[in-house]
C-alpha cells in the first residue's frame, strides 16, 4: 500500500470503518511509515481528549421525568434486530482495498466539491455510497432474495417504493434493499449480485434525474443510467460492460407498475 | 408491527439514548433549557411519528428527529434576531450560534485550564464541523448512522469529519494547549 493511499484511509481505519483485511494491509505499511503512524497518533490525542475533557451532557433528571411522564406506556423489552451476515459479504469486503488503491480515493470528494457541477456531485455520491456499502458491515438494510418481502419493506420509509424483480433465473439474484442518501434525500437501494459482484441500484428522486446519461467509470467501477418501472435509476457495480448492459436491459424491460 | 408497539419501542429508545439526545442538543443549542425541550419536543414527535420507525437503525432515526427539533429551534431564535431563515441562509446559523457561554463554562471547569480551552475550541467551530464531531467522537456513532442522522451522503460526513479534526487540531496547536506528537 503506498502513502497516498494510506492516508486517505487513515480516517477509516481510525473510525474503524474497514474490513479485516484491509486493515492488516494498512497496518503494514504504518510500520514503515513515521508519518502516518504521527497522523494516527494525532487522531488519537484528539479523540483522547474529547473523551476525557470534553463535556458529555448527560439528560438532566427533570427531562428524563418529563419524557417519562409523557410516555404512553412503561417502557417494555427492546427489540432486537439480528444482523444478517452473509459470506459474500467478506469478499466484498476485499474490493475495498482495489478501489481505494486504483485511484478513486477520497481526494475525489475532498476536494474538487467547490466547481463541480450536480451531476459530478450525484455521480460521486452514488460511487462513495457503494463503495462505503461494501466496506461497511451491512450494505444491506433488509436481506431478502424475495421481491415480495422487499417493495413492502420500502413503503412508508421513502417517498416512493420501487419496482423491485428478481432476476436469479438469469443470473442477477435480489439480495435484499437498503436506504441510501443522495443528496439530502433518502432513496431506494436495491442489491443484486452476479456472481461475485454486487450491484447497486439507485432508485432516483425526479429532481436528481439530471443530465447524468453517460456511462461513467472509475477504475473498474462503472456507473450507468437505467430505468426501472419508469422511474429514473443509476447502477453501479464492478461487473464488465456486456454484463452490465444485460442487467440493465433486463430492469428496464419491466414495466411500470400502478 | 402496529403502531402501540411502535410506540412503547420509541419510549424505550428516546430514554435509552436520553443523554446521546441531550448531549447533541446542549452541543447544538448551548442552553439547558433549549437543549431539554428540544429532546422533549424531539419526543413527541417522535411518538407521533413512530409508525415511520425504520428499524436498524434506531439511535440515527431517533437523533436524527432531536437534531431537526434542534435545527428548528435554532431557526426560531434565529427569526426572531435576526429575521434570517436557516434554511435560506446556512452559514448564517454559525454567526448566531451561541460561542462561549461565561459563566456555565467557568463554573464547571474551573480547574482545567486546559478543558476550557478544548471547550472553547469546540464550541467555536462552525455547526457543522461541531455536530459531526460530536457524534463520532463523544457519541461514537458510525459513519452511516451519522449520515442518517445528518441525512446527508457518506462522503458529506467523511469530508466534514476529517475537515472537522483538522481545523479542531490547529486550533489547539496554535494556542499550544495541545502537543500534537511528531515521532513515535
Ligand atoms: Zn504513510
Amino acid at each position: 500500500m503506498d502513502c497516498k493511499t494510506a492516508s486517505d484511509l487513515l480516517p477509516l481505519y481510525f473510525d474503524g470503518e474497514l474490513d479485516r483485511a484491509t486493515s492488516r494491509e494498512f497496518e503494514a505499511h504504518l510500520d514503515e511509515c513515521a508519518a502516518c503512524r504521527d497522523a494516527l497518533v494525532a487522531l488519537d490525542s484528539l479523540r483522547t481528549a474529547l473523551r476525557s475533557e470534553t463535556a458529555r451532557y448527560g439528560a438532566p433528571a427533570s427531562l428524563r421525568a418529563r419524557v417519562e411522564q409523557s410516555a404512553a406506556a412503561p417502557p417494555v423489552a427492546r427489540t432486537q434486530r439480528t444482523r444478517t451476515h452473509t459470506r459474500w459479504l467478506a469478499m466484498a469486503a476485499s474490493w475495498v482495498l482495489a478501489f481505494v488503491a486504483g485511484g478513486l480515493t477520497l481526494g475525489l470528494w475532498h476536494q474538487g466539491s467547490a466547481g463541480a457541477s450536480d451531476a459530478a456531485q450525484l455521480n460521486r455520491d452514488l460511487f462513495a455510497s457503494h463503495w462505503r456499502a461494501l466496506a461497511a458491515t451491512s450494505p444491506i438494510d433488509v436481506v431478502s432474495t424475495d421481491q415480495h418481502t422487499v417493495k413492502p419493506w420500502f413503503a412508508g420509509k421513502v417517498a416512493m417504493a420501487p419496482a423491485v424483480h428478481d432476476f436469479a433465473d438469469q443470473g442477477y439474484a435480489l439480495m435484499g434493499g437498503r436506504i441510501d442518501y443522495v443528496g439530502s434525500e433518502r432513496v431506494p437501494v436495491l442489491v443484486y449480485r452476479h456472481g461475485k459482484h454486487l450491484i447497486d441500484v439507485f432508485v432516483l428522486p425526479e429532481m436528481a434525474s439530471s443530465s447524468t446519461r453517460d456511462v461513467v467509470t472509475a477504475q473498474g467501477y462503472v456507473l450507468e443510467a437505467a430505468t426501472l418501472g419508469g422511474q429514473r435509476a443509476m447502477i453501479v457495480s464492478d461487473m464488465d460492460r456486456v454484463e452490465l448492459t444485460r442487467f440493465r436491459d433486463l430492469l428496464s424491460a419491466q414495466v411500470p407498475e400502478n | 408491527m402496529i403502531a402501540t408497539s411502535n410506540r412503547t419501542v420509541v419510549d424505550e429508545l428516546a430514554l435509552r439514548h436520553l443523554d446521546a439526545a441531550y448531549n447533541l442538543g446542549r452541543w447544538l443549542l448551548g442552553s439547558e433549557q433549549d437543549a431539554a425541550d428540544a429532546v422533549h419536543d424531539a419526543y413527541l414527535r417522535a411518538a407521533r411519528a413512530s409508525d415511520t420507525y425504520a428499524g436498524g437503525n434506531a439511535r440515527a432515526w431517533w437523533l436524527a428527529i432531536v437534531r431537526n427539533c434542534c435545527l428548528a429551534r435554532l431557526s426560531l431564535r434565529n427569526k426572531d434576531k435576526h429575521n434570517v431563515a436557516i434554511d435560506a441562509n446556512p452559514a448564517a446559523a454559525e454567526r448566531w450560534l451561541p460561542r462561549a457561554e461565561a459563566e456555565e463554562i467557568e463554573e464547571r471547569l474551573d480547574d482545567s485550564r486546559r478543558s476550557q480551552r478544548l471547550d472553547v475550541h469546540l464550541r467555536n467551530l462552525p455547526v457543522t464541523y461541531r455536530e459531526v464531531l460530536i457524534l463520532r467522537e463523544i457519541e461514537e456513532l458510525s459513519y452511516r448512522e451519522i449520515a442518517d442522522v445528518l441525512e446527508t451522503p457518506i462522503g458529506t460526513v467523511m469530508s466534514r469529519l476529517a475537515r472537522g479534526r483538522a481545523l479542531l487540531q490547529k486550533a489547539l496547536t496554535e494556542d499550544g494547549s495541545m502537543e500534537i506528537p511528531h515521532g513515535l
